[in-house]
């Protein structure tokens, strides 16, 4: 197996503060002023170490709040760790997320044109691939309507359709095997497996114990923000099912 | 941080064309929306010339020659400044789509934006020429100092955007106070007063209100064909470089957490 390193995270904790609603705006500061600004700290993630192996698949589990969100944002760079952590990366990442990097005033082919340009691809790059696109996402006959007329099922399965074609070293696929009804998951999941899995590091985010035994190298226990174990998915799946 | 270098990398080649893909939209959606399309971008601009003619030329009777040309001139500047500053006070937050999962440059977000209003400018820049045509007046060589009079706008209304969105992810109400001090600036812009009146009787002007500089110095060269004032010209640039550079430095502090503070 390759052993260059994908992502390397060192003592990564993240603490997000929610400082009291009496404190967000100007006004509020001023009427309060002799008031204590009180915040509240909540750890996400505490102190994770771990390292990844280019073209890994890697699943991520753990029950609600375990910070398996935060974990790969925090991977992807969309979130900073708290002071003292550091994240390397070596290569391009993206983040799917179903739905999301969407705009609903704009049309199905205007969000493909920048949803794909912000995803790496150039213009030229896309025109070539539109029609691929909507076909893929079965589509075809709404390119020109706004989303916001979409249900969120079409979104998904535009956004899933987008991203196959999307160029990074690394993916984080949070929680989409559930695209679609059974026919397209089960064509998606076919794409994904060709176009990424094979050869490219991949993150996979999921509550199905399913997905991730199907799919993972190894796999990362979440619990309260704390990493209880990064190893044999067989092993991890059997951990999460003993803390239910 | 390595993996910012990475994605940076990632958006770096195409960068140019997604700015112009941006814009694009942006403007698209802005002016052809709905019946009436770029018409909207003059009516605007429009009424506010009839609004200021009938206060100062009819009720207050100065004595400015072409006011209305006068008036639309300073309109135009003013609405670029109003649109691409409290404009953009929410553009962290209504582009977040952008930025969120893909860690595309903000600062690309901001000149899309910037990009967009500027071709609205350009269009009431062309219809103000055709007004001058129309009024009589000769356009002249002195023209060709009106890019640099418009990239010093453009710098410093991108610093004031910057500033103003990132103070919004920690402070709100900003939304609330910026309507406040822009119309503060306005009355003390050479819009609809003249601008002896305002030099003469406010001191330090050209240095406390940037858009003073900003719009004496582009009808200098569109309306009377004479050289922009250099000192002013200079002054202007001092503004913007200050503002971008604010602007800058609280993306970096405020800016890098968006995702989070939002």
């Amino acid at each position: 197996m390759n052993k260059e390193i994908s992502i390397q995270l060192s003592n990564v904790s993240k603490t997000f503060r929610t400082s009291s609603k009496s404190f967000s705006t100007l006004r509020d500061r001023l009427i309060n002023f002799y008031k204590k600004n009180e915040v509240k700290t909540i750890k996400a993630l505490k102190e994770i170490n771990l390292e990844i192996h280019a073209g890994e698949t890697i699943g991520v589990i753990g029950r609600n709040g375990s910070g398996k969100s935060t974990l790969t944002k925090i991977m992807s760079g969309t979130f900073i760790p708290d002071r003292g952590g550091q994240v390397i990366k070596n290569g391009t990442s993206l983040l799917l997320n179903l739905g999301v990097g969407f705009s609903h005033e704009l049309t199905a082919r205007e969000n493909i044109y920048v949803n794909g340009s912000t995803l790496g691809l150039r213009i030229s790059e896309i025109d070539e691939l539109f029609y691929e696109i909507l076909e893929f996402s079965e589509l075809e006959d709404f390119k020109d309507t706004k989303i916001k007329y979409f249900s969120s099922g079409m979104i998904q399965r535009l956004s899933f359709s987008i991203a196959i074609f999307a160029k990074a070293d690394i993916i984080f696929l949070d929680e989409v095997f559930a695209v679609g009804d059974n026919k397209f998951r089960k064509k998606a999941t076919e794409a994904l497996k060709q176009n990424w899995l094979k050869n490219r590091t991949s993150i996979i985010v999921s509550h199905s114990t399913g997905v991730i035994k199907e799919h993972c190298d190894r796999t990362i226990l979440l619990h309260k923000g704390e990493l209880i174990f990064f190893g044999e998915t067989e092993k991890a799946l059997a951990m999460y099912e003993e803390l239910e | 941080m390595g993996s910012n270098a990475a994605n940076a990398q990632l958006t770096k080649k195409n960068r140019w064309e997604r700015i112009w893909l941006l814009a694009k939209i942006e403007f698209k959606l802005r002016y052809y929306e709905n019946r009436l399309g770029l018409l909207w971008a003059l009516l605007k601009p429009l009424m506010q010339l009839a609004i200021y003619f009938i206060a100062f030329k009819i009720v207050m009777r100065n004595n400015i020659e072409n006011f209305a040309i006068y008036l639309f001139a300073g309109i135009i500047v003013w609405q670029f400044f109003v649109e691409t500053t409290g404009g953009l006070i929410n553009i962290l937050k209504t582009k977040k789509y952008l930025y969120e999962y893909s860690n595309m440059s903000k600062i690309e977000i901001y000149l899309a934006s910037l990009i967009s209003a500027s071709l609205g400018f350009a269009f009431n820049f062309f219809i103000l020429i055709l007004f001058l045509i129309i009024g009589g007046i000769d356009l002249g060589w002195n023209l060709i100092y009106f890019p640099l009079i418009f990239i010093s706008l453009f710098i410093f209304c991108f610093g004031v955007a910057l500033i103003l969105s990132n103070l919004y992810l920690k402070v709100k109400d900003i939304n609330q106070f910026w309507p406040l001090i822009s119309q503060f600036l306005m009355w003390l812009s050479p819009i609809f007063l003249s601008f002896e009146a305002l030099k003469n009787n406010i001191p330090y002007i050209s240095y406390l209100n940037p858009l003073f500089g900003y719009i004496s110095t582009f009808r200098d060269v569109v309306m009377y064909n004479i050289k922009p004032d250099f000192t002013l010209v200079l002054i202007n640039f001092a503004h913007a470089i200050i503002a971008l550079f604010l602007g800058l430095i609280l993306l970096r502090v405020f800016g890098k957490r968006a995702s989070e503070l939002l």
